[in-house]
């Protein structure tokens, strides 16, 4: 049987049982190489899942959207390991109850979709080990590497060209699975942070609160990367950050379910003297 | 026998236009997208794209423009108004449905209060639009009620010949006659004929559509949060949208000194239409995504006796999670047989 079918199976059993209200999973989409979210909730529907290496799109995001889960009731949701991960940040910041996530672990190597075992985010701890091993090779891109070696100032070009692009259209955050604040601070006006308009400063104003925001707290989905309609290079921002954070507080987003968000939290013996 | 602008004299077009003080503006690709912008020599323009990613509705409507710069003092409040910047421009290669996006806008920006922006740029702009012989799956101007060579919007309209040697030439306004005199002894009499224009299948029925949204009844139709489930709520649909035409007005600076601007908002945010007491009446994203279809296809046409779509398929092609106004009127032409 194929991870496809497996998975509608055990989707058609915790629906008629009532184990769970949703499954949240990928369906096709408008062209043969697209797929979309989507959400089944009746058992005559679970035929319309697929699942094969064009499913990407990190569905983490939803369940933390418009009270899902304000029920109480469970939820089955499809997850990659990096949705994994984000199920264990979400938990970690208290935006969900790990309890109310069945998960559908899956993976793809090449073409081939390979199933994770486990139901509950903390059974997926070995994976997420070994992609933290794995993780500073794994990411290597000709990009990034090319912008690693600029000067300052040829790096600080390379971005305003690129951010001089942006339209503020916050795809990049609406497709976050950890942009989830109710009022972000770009939308706050009173007072007003950050400046509204789409300039030069504006552009840059979002982008490094957006980099900040995630710091530690990124697993590198590639939903905002993806989401841009203007194509900015967001997983090389991410990126980077990311490996700052590795590499000053040996810190990997989404380990666990109680691991300490790394920007808020200290310790009374932390090497320095103030907190930002 | 019609009149031929062929391909390799377009340079030559360039210099012309640009020495009778026109700033010429086409397709390009800039840091890995697609856009209009201005161009010195035609080597740089990219007119084999199906479509530009931007739409052209950033030449007219920029995505943020100062308005007036201001100054509070203990007596008075200095203001000084910021116009656009003036100058003729042509923009050759826009496609169709990008042309007739202006069209669609013309009414509205005109219609209470005549909005100097928009009238400023458009009465400073020939639009040199070329017929399309290339589609992809997302094109749906045919259900528009349009079609890949409409001359709505269009100053001129150029239908390709076949194998890109050059275009036919059919000047559509006084205002592109004018800067095709230009050029006329570099245009050539031809008994060559257009290559065939692109397929587009019609999508939907537009009218049933339209009939199925003013009823009343369908406002609170289940359909509404079916259908936009998976909408995350960004503005990429209606900032990439060549007829979108919402924006905010807000005061950057400080508190005795600082500048006007106009912005881009959308109503797929939910900030959109969120009251200061934050109360919010369009509090969920399938009260949004009803907002932009029936503001679309029932509110705007209600009005201006034309729908705010021209069919470019920008919404349906750039959505990160595959919706757009295409699928949904699908669905709603099934609804309503
Ligand atoms: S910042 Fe981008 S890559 Fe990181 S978690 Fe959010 S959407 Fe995924
Ligand atoms: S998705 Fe891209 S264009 Fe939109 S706000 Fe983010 S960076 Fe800017
Ligand atoms: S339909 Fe797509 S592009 Fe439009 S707001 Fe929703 S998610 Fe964003
Ligand atoms: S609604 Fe979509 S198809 Fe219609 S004009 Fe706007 S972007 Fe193009
Ligand atoms: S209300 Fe929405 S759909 Fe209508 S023009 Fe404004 S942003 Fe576009």
């Amino acid at each position: 049987m194929s991870i496809e079918e497996q998975y509608r199976t055990r989707a058609k059993e915790l629906l008629s049982g009532g184990a769970v209200k949703m499954v949240i999973g990928y369906g096709k989409g408008s062209t043969s190489d697209r797929r979309r979210p989507l959400f089944i909730s009746s058992t005559d529907e679970v035929d319309r899942l697929v699942l094969d290496d064009a499913c990407i799109q990190n569905l983490s995001g939803y369940l933390v959207s418009e009270g899902l889960l304000s029920d109480e009731k469970r939820v089955a949701v499809f997850l990659r390991p990096e949705g994994i991960r984000a199920i264990n940040i979400l938990a970690a910041e208290s935006q969900l109850d790990a309890e109310q996530i069945v998960i559908f672990g899956f993976d793809v190597i090449g073409t081939e979709v390979k199933a994770l075992k486990g139901i509950h985010v903390e059974e997926f701890s070995d994976v997420i080990n070994s992609i933290k091993k794995g993780a500073p090779e794994a990411k290597e891109e000709e990009l990034f590497e090319k912008i690693e070696k600029m000067s300052p100032q040829e790096r600080f070009s390379f971005w305003q060209e690129e951010f001089a692009k942006c339209i503020k259209c916050y795809a990049c955050r609406q497709a976050c699975p950890m942009c989830y604040c109710r009022r972000c601070i770009v939308d706050s006006n009173q007072p007003q942070w950050v400046n509204t308009s789409s300039h030069t400063l504006g552009n840059f104003e979002w982008n490094i609160v957006r980099a900040f925001h995630l710091s530690g707290r990124c697993v590198e989905c590639g939903n905002c990367d993806r989401a841009c309609p203007v194509n900015i290079p967001l997983r090389l921002i991410n990126h980077r950050m990311a490996e700052e954070v590795l590499g000053a507080f040996d810190h990997f987003a989404g380990m666990s379910k109680t691991q300490e968000p790394v920007l808020a939290s200290f310790k009374k013996d932390d090497s320095e003297t103030f907190i930002l | 026998m019609t009149k031929i602008l062929f391909s390799d004299k377009l340079d030559n077009c360039v210099e012309r236009w640009k020495s009778a003080g026109l700033t010429v503006i086409g397709p390009v690709q800039r840091a890995n997208i697609s856009t209009y912008a201005a161009v010195e020599h035609a080597a740089e323009l990219d007119l084999g794209l199906i479509l530009t990613d931007r739409s052209i509705k950033d030449l007219f409507f920029p995505q943020s423009e100062p308005m007036l710069r201001y100054t509070i003092k203990k007596e008075s409040i200095d203001t000084d108004e910021c116009l656009p910047p003036s100058g003729p421009r042509i923009i050759f290669g826009a496609r169709p449905c990008d042309s007739s996006g202006m069209a669609i806008d013309d009414p509205l920006f005109g219609w209470d209060y005549k909005d100097e922006y928009w009238f400023q740029r458009r009465n400073e702009s020939v639009i040199v639009t070329i017929a399309c012989t290339k589609a992809d799956d997302f094109c749906m101007c045919t259900s528009l009620k349009m079609a890949p060579d409409s001359s709505k919007g269009s100053d001129v309209l150029l239908r390709p010949l076949a194998g890109g040697k050059g275009w036919v030439v059919e000047e559509v306004t006084d205002r592109g006659r004018e800067a095709f005199k230009t050029i006329t002894d570099i245009l050539q009499e031809s008994s060559d004929t257009a290559a065939p224009l692109a397929v587009v299948e019609k999508k939907f029925d537009l009218d049933s559509c339209v009939t199925w949204l003013q009823n009343p009844e369908n406002f609170e139709s289940r359909f509404w949060k079916e259908i936009s489930m998976r909408c995350i709520g960004c503005a990429s649909c209606t900032f990439l949208c060549p007829t979108c035409h919402c924006f905010d007005i807000q005061d950057e600076g400080d508190t005795y000194t600082g500048i006007r601007r106009k912005n881009w908002d959308s109503c797929s945010f939910a900030l959109f239409t969120m009251h200061t007491s934050g109360h919010n009446p369009r509090s969920t994203q399938s009260a949004r995504w009803r907002q932009r279809i029936m503001h679309k296809f029932n509110y705007f046409p209600g009005k201006f006796s034309v729908n705010s779509c021209s069919g470019c398929g920008r919404c349906s092609r750039q959505c990160p999670v595959d919706m757009g106004i295409t699928e949904t009127l699908q669905e709603i032409s099934k609804l309503s047989q």
